[in-house]
């Protein structure tokens, strides 16, 4: 302790600016870490607690996937003798008119029972009219809100609130404001109760409920009414707590939540770079006074803890810092997170309080320090071995020896070979990875090497273009590979992740682009909202021939699809007309033929999945699916694997006719219309759009509306993933502010020569920043060659654990070419504060250094 | 020899008149009619003595174990035309509909819901079923007076077949003409609904109430239904109470 005061302190002290960049590093690791991971916690929180805050007392929920059921199912459930209270629920988000309120989750249930399962602590309870069930069940326009959303809009008792329903806008009467506690406030407050059999008609359920809310008597237990409940109904229809929700919303974000972690984690391993880079200068800085401290007495264990507790200082004040910034980040992060997640899974999340959890935080923080620790660590080491005769040797510690780089270019290959090796077992997970980290792991050995191996290549071609500066510049990378390698290993790994992400958004995109060019291909969509992944309002097939009544219009495709729980994941099951689809979609096939595929599938007798699905749930052709329905478990062979873009975790086609009979259930969320050759698009869109008028509330898109708006959700997808690369690329930069300004301070006496021997000031300057640029240029290199490699593995890795999807290895190009002036004006923005600080320093301090 | 009969037929006839079954059966024997019809308002008077009213029509088939009934609501304008038919079964507990012509469409009853409020009065569902005397245990606990005159007092227990939300009920009965004088309803110890029958008249041979004040102890508010034009016996037709009727009526 007594060192670090009397020697760690000081040094701090005199070298400040390098210190904060290099805490940076942590800082922003720990701060992205700590707020992606908040706001994953907190949406999971919100959809939690908005189950629970709906749930009530409910202990157990009858339900079969999205699609919901037949209200019969009600009154099996209700005559099971261990079913104490069972409620049938609708639920869907419905967007508001109100101004600034967007969407709100709209609960129909059955007044004349649900009171035994939810308490709706009316505001007022006392009051008759607000309290009284007849007048809210016989009008169907009843809705009762939350003292919230009440006060928020200024309504009261009578009050008319706009909503978009299946039948269009149409205005709904307050008749109840629940207080505000338990389920009053779910989903932010935006919650309104209606009518079940009024939901039924404005939600376009039908004769359907989504699930059941029960509660066992009171002799029973859970375990007994489950299995009481399960022995009535079969094995189609899921009977769970209403926390198993939770796991299944879990599910569908389990690829977004790896792809954020592992975007975390390369922003540390950055930082780790950063630190490691810091204190190799700094032990290299400070070896004179180890050695003298060595000749003193001291041990090598005490100076390996004497920079060890630096390393653990320094990043337990990062990891605070960074702490501090996540929890400021991650409220901004949570609202756009669950935003997208709104679009894209359809679920409708209302995040409104960012959920700090301590131990997560405390992760950060350890997660932090043990990255400065460990990054530390071998400097540290090395900082214990100093021979105190060799400490007063200047600039000596600074070249790499050719015995060291001779030992890790060995390391390297064998690293490398071995992970080639992995690459042929592959197909174990184990393996797989193995040999990704080991293939990084070379990378990382070859980097000092390669360095060295680079800066001589530039140096002819620095010095043509400037022989004073270039030479200069170019010596100075060549005389301290040590220095510049950590920067360039941190640099490169940046780019590798770059690299990687890019080419994977880019053969994502180049995949999407086939798919919506195969399979998107009707001239327009007519849905009941303008998101099309919402599915909770329907229309009826009625629909479908007042549509193709309309002059122009060839043909009509009703398309219906929800989610249902297979092998306890939640998949994508997708009704078409499957003859009418087979004319017009070409689908790429990736086992069997169209022709059969379709040909099979039109006449009920199998079914087609997603390559994703097929890859999820390592299922071939001719492999039965066993798909729960209302009528039982519909069991059909796979009759052909197609490419689908459709849902993440995999898409099942199904024939209309057999949803229709096995879920009895003729609605659809979406109609597919194709135009009549010929006929203007627009003059068609317009006549539809004036049949479907007065009748229900349907939206007309156009196929570039509908691509548009996938493009964009792709886009808002991927963007967060781009700002964690943005932060790593940052960290990076900063890596060079710091190299630079160590290089700086090491030939201060050799820049301040050549300032008294005539150096021109803007001969300073530009070497400072051909070295800047030197530095990314070597950077950029060796992060587009591992670049290379991480898109192979990252690929794999989609394919393998993120959702199934097998892409194409696209090379993304133009990707590197932006990389390249990015990391360019970067390394010179970086240049800039470190040239400026040397020319403007007196000479005469610069000539007494050392 | 007669003497003695008199004396003899006098103490059964005390006997039977003091056995607890026997009195409810007499009680809902003199009341039994092959139909019923009436006007009635229903006024529920909150905790802080808000009165909201409501007006139906209600009519009945049939006569105790097996009546069919339907009640119909007339006023306030919300809630007109919402009916509610009920089908008594011998053997089980009656089946419910509610009719509701804003949206075309009956819902169902369910038997765990009968004991929730009936639409915002402090009568319950199962308030408004036939009580199958087969279904309780009766006991006489003695003889009280309700508005100054002679009653017994019943204790009735549901047996174990009957589904009931409460645990025991205490029903007083005029001793002169068997009219019901009033019922208190009990949730373990805990006196949860009392329904007081007043204003008792003699309708075409019936007793019967044309005021019932059910007060939920537990609210602390009540309910008054004034039965108004009672009218037994009229002709009605068994396809009119029947969800296709209800449909058809709407």
């Amino acid at each position: 302790m007594m060192l670090l005061r009397l020697l760690s302190w000081p040094y701090l002290r005199r070298h400040l600016l390098r210190w904060i960049l290099t805490l940076a590093g942590i800082v922003l690791g720990v701060a992205v870490f700590v707020a992606m991971h908040t706001a994953n916690r907190s949406i999971f929180h919100a959809f939690d607690t908005t189950v629970d805050q709906i749930a009530g007392s409910t202990q157990l929920q009858v339900s079969a996937g999205e699609f919901g059921f037949d209200e019969s199912i009600l009154e099996r459930v209700q005559a099971v003798p261990e079913v104490g209270v069972a409620v049938p629920v609708i639920e869907a988000t419905v967007e508001t008119k109100i101004l600034g309120q967007g969407s709100m989750l709209v609960l129909g249930i059955d007044m004349t029972g649900d009171r035994s399962l939810r308490d709706y602590e009316l505001k007022d309870a006392d009051d008759a009219i607000i309290d009284d069930p007849l007048v809210f069940l016989a009008q169907p326009d009843s809705l009762m809100v939350t003292k919230e959303f009440a006060e928020r809009n200024k309504l009261e008792v009578n009050s008319k609130i706009p909503l978009l329903t299946i039948n269009g806008e149409k205005e709904f009467t307050v008749r109840g404001v629940m207080s505000s506690a338990g389920m009053a406030q779910a989903f932010g407050g935006n919650l309104a109760v209606m009518d079940i059999y009024a939901a039924q008609q404005e939600l376009g359920r039908g004769r359907r409920f989504d699930r059941i809310d029960i509660r066992s008597k009171d002799d029973v237990t859970l375990e007994q009414c489950q299995a009481a409940i399960k022995a009535a109904l079969g094995p189609t229809f899921e009977v769970e707590a209403p926390s198993a929700r939770g796991r299944h919303f879990e599910g569908l974000l389990r690829s977004y939540s790896a792809a954020m972690s592992i975007s975390s984690l390369f922003a540390l391993i950055v930082g780790m770079f950063i630190i490691y880079n810091s204190f190799a200068i700094a032990v290299t800085h400070r070896r004179a006074e180890i050695g003298i401290l060595r000749a003193l007495g001291a041990t090598r264990s005490q100076i390996q803890r004497l920079f060890i507790l630096e390393s653990v200082t320094a990043g337990l004040v990062g990891s605070a810092i960074g702490a501090g910034v996540g929890i400021l980040m991650a409220s901004a992060i949570t609202s756009y997170m669950s935003t997208i997640l709104e679009q894209t899974t359809g679920f409708a999340q209302r995040v409104n309080e960012v959920v700090f959890d301590p131990k997560l935080i405390a992760a950060g923080i350890a997660i932090g320090i043990a990255t400065s620790v460990f990054a530390a660590w071998i400097p540290a080491r090395s900082a214990s071995r100093v021979d105190p005769v060799q400490a007063l040797q200047k600039g000596k510690y600074q070249v790499l020896s050719a015995g060291e780089n001779r030992r890790r270019r060995w390391m390297a290959l064998i690293v490398c070979l071995v992970s080639i090796g992995c690459l042929f077992l592959s197909y174990s997970k184990l393996f797989f990875y193995a040999g990704y980290v080991l293939m990084i792991a070379a990378g990382l050995l070859l980097a000092p090497a390669l360095t060295l191996l680079l800066s001589k290549i530039l140096r002819p071609i620095l010095k043509r273009l400037l022989p004073a500066e270039g030479t200069l510049a170019a010596d100075s990378l060549v005389q301290a590979p040590r220095r510049t390698s950590a920067t360039v290993s941190a640099l490169m790994l940046s780019l590798a992740m770059v690299v990687g992400f890019g080419g994977f958004a880019h053969s994502f995109y180049t995949a999407l682009d086939e798919w919506m060019d195969n399979a998107l291909n009707p001239d327009f969509f007519v849905s009941a909202s303008a998101n099309l992944v919402a599915r909770t309002i329907t229309f009826p097939a009625e629909m479908s021939p007042v549509i193709q009544n309309v002059p122009g219009v060839d043909q009509v495709q009703l398309v219906r699809n929800a989610r249902v729980s297979f092998r306890n994941v939640p998949v994508m099951v997708i009704a078409v007309e499957t003859e009418k689809l087979a004319k017009t979609v070409h689908r790429t096939p990736v086992a069997g033929t169209s022709a059969e595929m379709n040909r099979l599938t039109g006449a009920g007798q199998g079914l087609v999945v997603s390559d994703t699905f097929a890859e999820i749930h390592k299922m071939r052709m001719g492999d039965t699916v066993e798909l729960p329905s209302p009528s039982g478990l519909l069991r059909l062979p796979i009759v052909g694997i197609v490419r689908d873009f459709s849902d993440m975790q995999g898409s099942v086609f199904i024939d209309r006719s057999v949803y229709t009979k096995w879920w009895k259930d003729d609605t659809a969320n979406v109609a597919r219309v194709y135009v009549k050759n010929g006929e203007d698009v627009g003059t068609v869109r317009q006549r539809v759009i004036d049949a479907l008028a007065g009748r229900h509330r349907l939206l007309v898109l156009t196929n570039r509306e509908v691509r548009e708006w996938i493009i964009k959700l792709l886009d808002q997808w991927f963007a967060l993933t781009y700002d964690q690369i943005a932060v790593a690329i940052l960290v990076a930069v900063l890596g060079i502010v710091n190299t630079l300004t160590v290089s700086i301070t090491d030939r201060r006496r050799e820049l301040g020569v050549m300032q008294a021997v005539g150096g021109l000031r803007n001969q300073i300057r530009r070497t400072i920043w051909i070295e800047a640029v030197s530095i990314g240029v070597i950077g950029l290199v060796l992060g587009t060659g591992l670049g290379a490699i991480n898109l192979y593995y990252s690929l794999g890795m989609v394919k393998r654990d993120l959702g199934g999807l097998d892409l194409a290895y696209i090379f993304p190009v133009a990707f590197v070419f932006v990389m390249v002036p990015t990391i360019l004006a970067a390394a010179f923005v970086a240049a800039i504060g470190p040239a400026e600080s040397v020319i403007r320093r007196s000479l005469v301090e610069a000539l007494e250094y050392e | 020899m007669s003497k003695c009969w008199a004396i003899a037929f006098a103490v059964v006839w005390i006997f039977r008149q003091q056995d607890p079954r026997q009195i409810v059966e007499e009680a809902q024997k003199r009341t039994t009619s092959q139909s019923q019809r009436y006007e009635g308002t229903l006024q529920v008077v909150d905790a802080k003595n808000k009165i909201t009213e409501k007006r139906w029509q209600y009519e009945r088939l049939g006569s105790y174990g097996s009546s069919k009934s339907v009640l119909r609501f007339t006023a306030p304008a919300e809630v007109k035309g919402v009916a509610l038919l009920v089908i008594n079964h011998t053997d089980r507990a009656s089946d419910q509909w509610m009719w509701t012509p804003a949206i075309n469409r009956e819902r169902r009853i369910a038997l765990q819901d009968r004991s929730t409020r009936f639409f915002g009065t402090d009568f319950s569902f199962e308030d408004l079923e036939e009580r199958d005397t087969d279904q309780f245990e009766y006991k006489l606990i003695g003889e009280e007076p309700v508005d100054g005159s002679a009653c017994w007092k019943v204790q009735s227990t549901p047996r174990q077949s009957k589904v009931s939300q409460y645990t025991h009920s205490y029903v007083w009965i005029h001793k002169n003409n068997f009219a019901l004088a009033q019922i208190e309803n009990y949730s373990k110890d805990q006196l949860v609904r009392r329904a007081h029958y007043t204003d008792i008249r003699n309708d075409q041979g019936i007793w019967t109430a044309h005021k019932i004040d059910m007060h939920d102890l537990k609210r602390n508010s009540h309910t008054i239904l004034t039965i108004e034009k009672l009218q037994y016996n009229v002709p009605m037709k068994d396809d009119a109470f029947s969800l296709q009727a209800l449909r058809r009526e709407s």
